[in-house]
């Protein structure tokens, strides 16, 4: 579905953002990409969606070159929520804020009612339907910017950072969320610092540092790689920590090591 | 958008007339904006463009000056149609360009040259009100922040699915509403912001608040504002007296 082929980005300002990052994104699955702050986790995405053009390297989504294609055709496919919703909100009403993009695709005028209508329901926003966007607590900016992408249905959803200003509740029903739209077959791409919101998911792992990618697979062997993890400045989940803690002590319920981790990767119970 | 704007943005720089009194570096862009007023042929335009351009280099930040140039073409452009629309004198039109972007790029080389601290001291050495101080230096630089702030919400706009190159001019302007409207509203939250964390540390406590650094001119800032206005002095005698008579 996304193909990153030995993509290299260099910002205008001289700063290599991107160095020689190869990752395919197949269509369905749940990808989460960490990484410590300007490890290229943004610019990465970015180049998914045509924002940014690849220094050197090509970036593919469904075999056509993002370099021969407009962010507005490849925005019909792939819906980015940014990290911060105040940089998208500006309507005079909730509702308007949905249908915008809605609009700029040319949706008629009963579907875009059908799909503002859904998108606030999911989000519990339907309250604020004709309140200014701008009027909103952080965190329900965030979940408007989350239902202003999810109602026009693309086939690839980005979430930089989606946790960011959200309570527990919040956060459970994003979780929620991520997973309905997996198991409908949409791909997920999660942008975040946040592990132990992650680690539930169950997700595909990458992990970025300083511009590449030093580990990628699934989130049981990822969170394993205690090294990567410390070298990229990523917390392993508290589980594993939990599990490492418990194996090294002389009453360990594990005979040692291997088996804290056969119990996270199996998901067997300890003796 | 950014490259243009890094002609008017301060970035850190270690050369001699880096590390020039701001006082200096002040002097001697006034001293070259008021030679381009002055100057009544494009010639000597030339020679204060010149001129500008041998300091830039010297305080390596030729780029940055050549950037504030590319920006100054289009509106240099539109003054220059202006004036011969209605004066049909292509020399004075021409002129009026050229000096506007001399004016524009002496100007230039004083904001990259120097931070926005010093910029606020030398302010407050002219004792100019603390709060017109602070407030036009928190301007200047917030400058950047505007514009990343700009270009985040472009890219989240195009995201979904707003083409601002599309359409005519009409269709154009209406298509920068989503993007002016979040930037105009993040700055006045962010000035409101700004405004609490700073009465939180005691801004406005005092009257007379201590500065970290004084100021005090070596030798070398003497003699460089010694020199320049001496170059001042020479390019407007000669541009009345001297060369004028090149030019008939």
């Amino acid at each position: 579905m996304i193909e990153f082929r030995d993509v290299a980005y260099v910002h205008p300002t001289g700063v290599r953002a991107l160095d020689g990052v190869t990752l395919g994104i197949r269509g369905g699955e749940t990808v989460a990409i960490v990484g410590e702050n300007g490890a290229g986790k943004t610019t990465l995405v970015k180049h998914a969606t045509g924002l940014l053009k690849p220094t050197s390297g090509t970036v593919t989504v469904d075999g056509v070159d993002t370099r021969d294609t407009s962010t507005a055709a490849l925005s019909r496919k792939i819906g980015v929520a940014f990290q911060n919703p105040d940089h998208q909100l500006f309507s005079e009403s909730v509702e308007e804020e949905v249908a915008f993009a809605l609009r700029n695709f040319g949706f008629s005028r009963e579907l875009v009612e059908g799909r503002v209508s859904w998108g606030l329901e999911l989000f519990g926003l339907a309250e604020y339907r004709r309140s200014s966007p701008l009027i909103l607590s952080g965190g329900e900016k965030k979940r408007l910017t989350l239902a202003c992408i999810l109602a026009w249905d693309p086939a690839v959803v980005i979430l930089d950072e989606p946790t960011v200003g959200q309570d527990a509740l919040q956060k459970e029903k994003l979780g929620e969320t991520i997973r309905m739209l997996s198991s409908t077959g949409k791909t997920v791409v999660v942008v975040s610092h946040d592990i132990e919101f992650l680690w539930p998911l169950q997700p595909r792992v990458v992990v970025m540092k300083a511009g590449r990618v030093v580990a990628d697979g699934p989130a049981k062997s990822v969170m394993m790689m205690g090294q990567a993890l410390d070298s990229a400045r990523v917390a392993e989940p508290h589980l594993v920590t939990l599990y490492r803690a418990l194996a090294q002590r002389p009453d360990s319920p594990f005979v040692g090591p291997h088996e804290a981790r056969a119990w996270i990767e199996g998901g067997s119970a300890p003796h | 958008m950014m490259w243009l704007s890094g002609g008017f943005i301060f970035r850190s720089g270690n050369s001699r007339f880096h590390r020039l009194d701001p006082r200096v570096k002040l002097l001697i862009s006034i001293l070259t904006f008021a030679t381009a007023l002055i100057a009544r042929y494009i010639y000597e335009i030339g020679l204060v463009v010149a001129f500008i351009l041998v300091v830039a280099a010297a305080a390596t930040v030729l780029t940055r000056i050549a950037r504030t140039m590319a920006l100054t073409a289009t509106f240099s452009a539109f003054i220059f149609v202006v004036n011969f629309l209605f004066t049909r004198n292509l020399e004075s039109s021409s002129l009026y360009a050229f000096r506007f972007v001399a004016i524009v790029v002496s100007t230039s080389l004083f904001f990259v040259t120097t931070t926005p601290d010093e910029l606020e001291r030398v302010m407050k050495m002219f004792r100019l009100p603390r709060d017109v101080v602070f407030a036009f230096v928190t301007a200047v630089r917030f400058v950047p922040v505007m514009m990343l702030d700009a270009l985040q919400i472009m890219d989240a706009q195009k995201s979904r699915g707003l083409e601002l190159d599309k359409g005519n001019i009409l269709r154009r302007a209406r298509n920068m509403i989503p993007i002016l409207i979040p930037l105009v509203v993040n700055a006045v939250v962010r000035s409101g912001e700004l405004a609490e964390a700073m009465e939180s540390r005691a801004y406005g406590a005092s009257e007379r608040p201590t500065s970290l650094v004084e100021y005090r001119a070596k030798r070398v800032d003497k003699v460089v504002a010694l020199a320049a206005v001496v170059v001042f002095l020479l390019a407007a005698y000669s541009f009345y007296s001297l060369l004028a008579p090149i030019a008939l």
